[in-house]
């Protein structure tokens, strides 16, 4: 039966158990056949990545699981197809006696998850505490998770929350990753809509987005502090159209293609300043 | 006292048991290393009674199974290399070389004795300082060791006590009580407890609570109430996780949250949103605040904070109407000169909208054993305490000495000289001292200065004449009692290194020596079962066995006559009620309401340095896989987390021509600090925060492991607020410049 890692990005507020439990799990003790003893640093079989996003003040800080993904398809196992294996649980394994030497393994890996062991000219990963697993355990990891952010189980367990769920790297499917992800952030297009001239924000003005690289229209109204917050928008072109009763209307372009986006003020001026 | 019934979980197993060939000890994780939290832990040792792994324990209903990356790693400080494993002695000539000898308990107690004693005899034993660190759980037997000798001088290198105590203190004097947020945490049974309620809304204070687990306060419960429906708002200068998830993020300039909290107060009582009903009941001095908060409207107090109006109105609102509300607050609130009025304003929020004393609300913690006050100052001669260092300038101080009179005094040996110090866990030179290298001038003269760690440290290593190794927790016994609210639970011995002794045995041991009638225990578990029975009724072994244990509690004490040792209703204060106008604050001499005061230097106070200085910065930024100067020679810990940070805003940091992962100095008109740049939009661009305690066990013994390079405090000055508590730690101004530039 196939097993999945099951990582919920909403829950994950990077406290690196993981990290350390994975420590604790495998530097000093020898899991042969499964794997060498990790080295105390340098490698992070698990390792939680920290993301701030946006611009002040509209920022946002999340954490993302990183890890062997336990591909079925796995890079790795191209490359050396005599020294990484795959169990019948699914579980990538890097054979410590046939993979000496095996220096390409640490390239061949797109997700950064294989590591050079310089002492025993060793590639190493994250084995999913096969160990554990063959125990009738659950990887060190996941057991030592506060909040259940990262869970681990038959893929058939799972199937509900797995429909939902998003690989790593979205343009990396074909590898067919068996860590899955939920809630992964998206970007998202923020501002604050100002009257200028009472240098006070605006409450209830409404803020279309249009996407243009796909059409897609958003709409929302400004929040009591005059803020607009677009969550979960593609990486796209937009623009912003800004409209409120009393005020001429402002179209400002923005984009979310390379980070999230707080454009900031936007300023709106009085209809009746134009007016005679 | 009567013996009470408490409440105890369920055990499927002894505390200690086989299990695969380990060893399992059940047990509580209080320091060293790690926090003040005591969360349940399972030890493992191996044949040779080697600890080889730690989890949490699941039927511990305080962390419930979870733990954090410092406990985890723990037997990586237990079995370093490079613990502390036998006393070390080194010539009064010789402070600051490497120069140890190896000798024998006998030998360092022997010495230790004849020079107290002999001080004693010709000076008074006031000439003697006993120093501690963080709450580590020393404070019950080092001030009985302070106080049994005759010292009054009982006390900790931090400027102002900027840390806890200022809360505590002035809570005592407002409420009679301290508060914690209630998260269940007193109930076995915790959030299924059918009295339990789940908060509405979560303030988190001053304080990232997940990282920094402190107090007593298991951080995870905040995530745990969240997913129960809690809602947050977060005040923070930084984005941090609980920031981003919360309902409001009120982004509050470092050292003006009593200018807020007086702000919120002015909105919840001009808008008539306080609860009348409480109010009329239970609190004293309603119309003197009301008048008070007149002075800070919300346009003024949105200036201060640079948290936009709407969102202090907000958050004003919000807390008015979440029934109940409650506040998880944190140590920024005491590292500001002014914490007293600071913590009197953000206290008096949740006693004016009725949240205190119900569940889920703010409530007085239960205490088995005094915490704070230390033990055994009934040993103190009467005439000793006119002799406690700073009691005539700062009267709140009732049982320690106030550390920066301690300091001036060691300069100005007035009104008497300071001979000696016995200074046990606490690197002082790293950690907590304001302006360490003052410190350090003020200390190499004395004559002794016996020292207690786990490690060599730079304080032991610039000033210690004798070093006594310390036990980690899985080596010794204990119970702790700590702060936060209180449950019985025993720390368990499961292994040996070297000629470690715990702190208790040493305290015990050199307390006979000295007074041998106030310390008629043959070990520390007798000691243990004298301080736990008369309230619990059990004795350590028999704790052991059953730990936790938890005192009954109810809530609304206060209606039932239960906070006050007369047993009549009301608050433990002079007026029987909560004190929003304090008699006793008005008794020490103190303005009796709140009151927000410009951090100095800041931008507020002094405008005029922001072109030389012009960066607001806060300092004790927390990381989870380091507690305070601990954890920096641990290599899987270091590497979460490797060099001393410096947060700075992108733009702040393309405007001053740096660069991400630069190192730099931080400097203002005090000393300078050396950091590395982390630009990130966590911060706003007016500001930076950098961690702290900072030393590197790597780097030369005999320079003091570059402390004085790296230490953030040589940018922090000894002033304490009025009072005498607080201090500004975390709010100063800087500039920051390349290491490799100007010098």
């Amino acid at each position: 039966m196939g097993k999945v890692f099951v990582f919920d990005h909403a829950k994950c507020n990077g406290c690196r158990n993981c990290q350390i439990a994975c420590k604790d799990e495998h530097v000093d003790n020898d899991w042969s056949p499964i794997a060498k003893p990790q080295p105390d640093t340098g490698q992070f079989w698990t390792r939680i990545e920290e993301t701030v996003c946006g611009q002040v003040p509209k920022v946002k800080v999340s954490y993302v699981l990183h890890m062997c993904q336990h591909c079925d398809n796995a890079p790795c196992m191209a490359v050396a197809p005599d020294a990484v294996y795959k169990r019948d649980d699914g579980l990538v394994i890097i054979d410590p006696e046939k993979a000496k030497g095996c220096k390409e393994l640490v390239e061949s890996c797109p997700y950064g998850a294989i590591f050079w062991n310089e002492e025993l000219a060793l590639p190493q990963k994250c084995t999913g505490c096969a160990h554990l697993v063959d125990a009738g355990e659950i990887p060190h990891c996941v057991d030592v998770c506060p909040h259940e952010a990262i869970r681990f189980g038959d893929e058939e367990e799972f199937a509900e929350e797995l429909a939902a769920a998003e690989v790593l790297c979205a343009d990396r499917a074909d590898d067919k990753p068996r860590v899955y992800y939920l809630n992964l952030p998206k970007r998202f297009l923020a501002g604050v809509v100002v009257d200028r001239e009472a240098d006070e924000v605006v409450i209830g003005a409404k803020v279309t987005a249009e996407n243009l690289d796909t059409g897609e229209i958003l709409v929302q109204e400004t929040d009591d502090f005059g803020d607009f917050w677009f969550k979960k928008v593609d990486e796209a072109h937009w623009r912003l159209y800004v409209e409120c009763e009393g005020y001429l209307t402002r179209v400002i372009e923005a984009s979310t293609v390379e980070e999230d986006r707080n454009v900031g003020p936007v300023y709106l001026a009085h209809a009746s300043l134009f007016q005679g | 006292m009567a013996e009470t019934k408490y409440l105890f979980v369920e055990h499927e197993r002894p505390f200690t048991y086989e299990e695969d060939g380990l060893t399992v000890t059940r047990g509580s994780a209080w320091s060293g290393p790690g926090c003040h939290l005591g969360c349940g832990v399972l030890l493992y040792t191996d044949a040779e009674g080697t600890l080889v792994k730690v989890e949490g324990d699941p039927e511990n209903p305080y962390n419930q199974g979870r733990l954090c990356p410092r406990c985890l790693g723990l037997p990586e400080v237990t079995n370093h290399e490079d613990r502390l494993k036998y006393p070390l002695r080194r010539a009064r000539a010789d402070r600051g070389k490497d120069l140890w000898e190896r000798i024998s308990w006998d030998e360092a107690f022997d010495t230790i004795e004849k020079v107290f004693k002999d001080i004693k005899k010709e000076s008074g034993p006031e000439a003697v300082l006993f120093m501690q660190g963080t709450g580590r759980d020393i404070a019950p037997y080092i001030t009985r060791l302070c106080w049994s000798y005759g010292s009054p001088n009982f006390s900790l290198f931090l400027s102002g006590v900027a840390c806890y105590v200022p809360r505590v203190i002035g809570l005592a004097g407002t409420f009679g009580a301290f508060l914690v947020p209630d998260c269940s945490q007193v109930h076995p049974d915790r959030y299924d407890n059918p009295e339990y309620v789940i908060p509405e809304t979560i303030f988190v204070w001053g304080n990232n609570c997940v990282v920094s687990n402190s107090d007593g306060f298991f951080g995870h419960w905040v995530v745990d109430l969240m997913q129960r429906g809690s809602k947050l708002v977060v005040i923070d200068p930084r984005v941090t996780w609980l920031a981003s998830r919360a309902e409001l993020h009120l982004r509050v300039r470092p050292g003006t949250d009593a200018a807020l909290a007086l702000g919120m107060l002015n909105v919840i009582i001009n808008e008539d949103l306080y609860d009348h009903d409480f109010v009329d009941r239970w609190c004293y001095g309603f119309e003197e605040l009301a008048e008070r908060v007149q002075e800070y409207p919300v346009d003024k107090v949105a200036q201060i904070t640079w948290i936009p109006e709407e969102k202090i109105v907000e958050a004003a609102r919000l807390l008015a109407k979440s029934k109940p509300a409650t506040l998880q607050w944190g140590v920024a609130v005491d590292m500001t000169k002014e914490a007293i009025p600071a913590g009197q304003a953000i206290s008096t929020l949740f006693a004016i909208t009725g949240n205190i004393e119900v569940p889920g609300g703010m409530i007085v913690p239960p205490e088995i054993l005094k915490y704070v006050g230390g033990w055994g100052k009934e040993l103190l001669p009467a005439d000793a305490n006119t002799k406690r260092i700073g009691q005539d300038r700062y009267p709140l101080f009732a049982s320690e000495a106030q550390p920066d009179c301690i300091v001036e005094q060691l300069e100005s040996g007035e009104p008497y000289k300071v001979r000696a110090a016995w200074i046990q866990t606490s690197n002082f030179l790293s950690c907590m001292a304001a302006d360490p290298q003052r410190l350090y001038n003020a200390m190499k003269d004395l004559e002794f200065i016996a020292y207690v760690d786990l490690f060599m440290t730079p304080t032991a290593m610039a000033l210690a004449d004798i070093v006594l190794p310390a036990a980690t927790y899985p080596e010794r016994n204990g119970i702790r009692l700590g702060d936060g609210a209180q449950r019985g639970e025993t720390i368990n011995k499961v292994t040996s290194i070297g000629e470690c002794k715990s702190d208790m045995e040493i305290n015990l041991e050199l307390g006979k020596r000295l007074n041998p009638e106030a310390w008629p225990w043959d070990t520390v578990e007798e000691m243990f079962t004298f301080l736990l029975k008369d309230d619990t009724g059990m004795t350590f072994e028999e704790l052991q066995e059953q730990a936790p244990a938890y005192p009954p509690f109810q809530y609304r004490r206060h209606e039932k006559g239960l906070l006050r040792k007369d047993g009549q209703p009301g608050f433990n204060t002079a007026t029987g009620r909560i004190e929003l106008w304090s008699t006793f604050y008005r008794n020490a001499g103190l303005d009796p309401l709140p009151y927000f005061e410009e951090p100095s230097p800041g931008p507020g106070a002094t405008p005029e340095l922001l072109d030389e200085y012009p960066l607001v910065l806060t300092t004790g930024a927390r990381n989870w896989s380091m507690f305070h100067s601990e954890h920096r020679q641990i290599k899987r810990m270091r590497a979460l987390h490797p060099d001393p940070i410096i947060q700075m805003n992108p733009k702040t940091v393309e405007t001053l021509g740096l660069s991400n992962g630069q190192m730099v100095w931080v400097e203002n008109q005090f000393g300078r600090a050396k950091r590395k740049i982390e630009a990130t939009e966590a911060i706003d661009e007016r500001m930076c925060s950098t961690d702290h305690a900072w030393w590197l066990p790597e780097g030369d013994p005999e320079s003091f492991y570059d402390v004085f390079d790296l230490n953030i405090n040589n940018l922090v000055q000894w002033s304490p607020g009025k009072s005498g508590f607080g201090s500004n730690y975390k709010t100063a101004l800087c500039r920051v410049y390349p290491v490799d530039g100007r010098e």
